[in-house]
């Protein structure tokens, strides 16, 4: 076999059979992933969640993840936000020509592994062969189902004044790895990326307390965006204790020497949780005893002042307005 | 005895004759904006954004000069991404992009070079703004050209020094906080000597601590009622500066009159090549005709500058001019006051 893809892997014949069988097939293999044209699967009980992703990172391979990494973990991640435990997930490539054969296996084979990790199959696959500059290395797109769990709801636009507001992590550390990657700064850091499934997290929390009111991932724009977002579904106001946001040294760093601000930088590994105050101590012990959540903290809370608005007490006692990000945030960051 | 008070218990006790203390550096006005500084302060302590913003200073002209080496001269501007948005009398080099002039985004000047290098088919122009702080790389970035022989590189100037800047606003101000940063380079023996001249400043760092404890100095000096001057930046700032960034600086610049917006021409307040460098020096190199700049004139970015006026007082601000739509400067920059206003909601 040879040692790009070539136009031919994506034709439909012989070759696109030994990329399959080769790549994806030698990964991904479980049982309702056959050579038919659908998956069949069982019907899970109750309510599903059902989401969708595209995932175009440059550079495909960070410090911490690579692309296919990354595709897992977004799909699971949104279906784990609605408390839904992931099941089926299908996927889709669009490769481009030339592209490394190796680095297509290292690509599958983490997506093997995060999957496994994250307890779902991956039932379903296209790939697809575009010519030379017509994508820039590989794009996927991942779509997953999930299985929501009983007595569970959780939506942006039930947070209540009261609540606490939990982050699971340290913020901001997927968008400025990805920064770092891309070699533009000539600034160097030891910042590698949070990117990671966090059903067994959701599943924790779920375990520890049925109260909560909205879970959601960070990713694109950051805690920041989320919180704006969830301040608007819920028509209340946000107010956050800028010294309890965990933030690690080297992020902090990065983000002083170019002027950003971490809340504003994407993280493929965190949740934003809102939760009753009484229920909120137990949620965070919970998830630092979970891996990915070992330094979740309690960052402010929700009030009914201002609504629409995060306002964040400084480290000098004052009071001031989180800015909403203007229009150009990082491009291609998942 | 005297008890020992907090910085923060100092500038709230204040109640003294209004005083009004202009932050020079825009890194310091963001920084002011982000932390909330202003809100802590009694009325009668103002804070002045003042025009240390190197966008929010850069004419109208300057803009009009750049496209027009993009549109009509057909050259590849590299430039710092904020001046991208930057109205000029017409367009910004993002109207300028739509119809075709190849604007390029560079963290560094000696990353035009990088890129002129890499593409000798095409003339390559850096967009040289900036003060003591950033006029240094300028200056290598030509050192760097020379030695390589690249003759497709070169500079518009508009590089800025800031004492000129100290004594032409000297009377809307009774203390300046010095940017720390300038300081690191020039060293503090010039603003030293200007307490001669009745001006006081105190040279203040960028963290939270460093500017309510400069402000809480300013405070307690200005209470002396004589002119004063401290460097609360000793870890960063030193008598001398740094020698080696001023020879450099020396060796390839030297000063000429620059107009500043919103101030007009400030006499001996710039930087531009020495005749020895003109090979580098995008004016001389494609003859650019003298072009005046004209701003919008509801604009009132020129009096903010000056600290006569406050963003919100603009008929534009928050209305016609935002973030994402900017009419003037300082509502470009992150750095810039009316940018700080809008986004903090002050």
């Amino acid at each position: 076999m040879n040692n790009t893809v070539t136009l031919a892997h994506g034709a439909g014949g012989k070759q696109t059979s030994e990329l399959i069988d080769r790549v994806f097939k030698a990964h991904f293999d479980n049982p309702y992933l056959t050579a038919d044209d659908a998956a069949v699967l069982d019907a899970p009980k109750g309510k599903i969640a059902m989401t969708t992703d595209g995932f175009i990172v440059s550079p495909a391979f960070f410090p911490g993840g690579n692309i296919g990494k990354l595709s897992i973990c977004g799909t699971v991640n949104d279906l784990a936000c609605m408390g839904a435990q992931p099941l089926y997930l299908s996927c889709a490539f669009v490769i481009e020509e030339g592209f490394p054969m190796d680095k297509l296996e290292e690509i599958a084979a983490a997506m093997a592994k995060t999957a496994a990790e994250a307890g779902v199959r991956i039932v379903s696959g296209d790939t697809k062969v575009a010519g030379k500059g017509q994508v820039d290395g590989v794009f996927i797109t991942t779509t997953g189902v999930g299985q929501i769990l009983d007595g569970v709801q959780t939506s942006g636009a039930d947070a209540r004044p009261g609540d606490a507001i939990i982050v699971t992590g340290d913020v901001g550390r997927h968008g400025c790895t990805i920064l770092l990657a891309r070699d533009e700064f000539g600034i160097e850091a030891d910042v590698t990326s949070d990117c990671a499934p966090l059903w067994g997290t959701v599943n924790a929390v779920l375990n520890t307390t049925k109260q909560v009111h909205v879970i959601r991932d960070a990713t694109r724009g950051g805690v920041g965006t989320v919180l704006y977002e969830i301040a608007g579904q819920s028509n209340v106001g946000v107010k956050l204790d800028s010294a309890a946001i965990p933030v690690a040294p080297e992020v902090k760093g990065v983000c002083g020497m170019l002027g950003l601000e971490p809340l504003y930088l994407a993280c493929e590994g965190r949740l934003v949780i809102v939760a009753p105050r009484e229920e909120a101590e137990k949620i965070v012990k919970t998830l630092r005893q979970c891996p990915y959540s070992g330094n979740a903290a309690i960052i402010g809370e929700i009030t009914d002042e201002q609504p629409g608005r995060v306002v964040m007490t400084t480290e000098i006692g004052a009071q001031t307005l989180l800015p909403q990000p203007g229009g150009e945030l990082l491009p291609r960051i998942c | 005895m005297a008890t020992k008070r907090t910085a923060k218990e100092i500038l709230t006790a204040y109640n003294g004759p209004k005083l009004r203390i202009m932050e020079v550096c825009g890194t310091h006005t963001h920084e002011i904006f982000r932390q909330g500084v202003r809100k802590l302060l009694p009325e009668n302590i103002e804070l002045i954004s003042g025009p240390g913003c190197p966008v929010c200073v850069t004419p109208v002209g300057f803009i009009d000069e750049a496209i027009y080496l993009a549109l009509e001269k057909n050259v590849t501007v590299c430039t710092f991404g904020d001046l991208v948005r930057v109205p000029g009398t017409q367009s910004s080099l993002a109207g300028a992009r739509a119809q075709g002039a190849k604007v390029q985004v560079v963290y560094s000047p000696l990353d035009a070079v990088t890129y002129a290098k890499e593409h000798p088919e095409q003339q390559v122009v850096f967009l040289s703004v900036g003060f003591e702080t950033t006029t240094p790389a300028s200056c290598l970035a030509v050192e760097q050209a020379k030695e390589q022989g690249l003759e497709n590189f070169s500079l518009l100037t508009a590089n800025k020094t800031m004492p000129s800047a100290y004594h032409a606003l000297k009377d809307s101000v009774d203390v300046y906080l010095y940017p720390g940063h300038v300081n690191a380079i020039t060293g503090t023996a010039l603003v030293e000597s200007l307490v001669e001249e009745g001006i006081s400043g105190v040279v203040t760092g960028f963290t939270a601590k460093e500017l309510m404890t400069a402000l809480a100095v300013a405070v307690v000096k200005a209470q002396e009622g004589k002119p004063f001057f401290v460097n609360c930046y000793p870890r960063v700032v030193t008598h001398e500066g740094s020698p080696e960034a001023q020879k450099l600086v020396t060796r390839f610049m030297e000063p000429c009159d620059t107009e500043w917006r919103g101030l007009g021409v400030i006499p001996q307040s710039g930087m531009r090549l020495r005749e020895e460098f003109s090979a580098f020096d995008a004016r001389k190199k494609f003859d650019i005709p003298p072009i005046t700049g004209r701003a919008n004139p509801a604009c009132r970015c020129g009096e903010v500058l000056q600290g006569k006026c406050k963003s919100t007082d603009c008929p534009l601000f928050g209305t016609v001019c935002t973030p994402l739509h900017p009419v003037g400067a300082c509502m470009v920059s992150n750095e810039g006051a009316c940018s700080a206003y809008y986004q903090y909601g002050m």
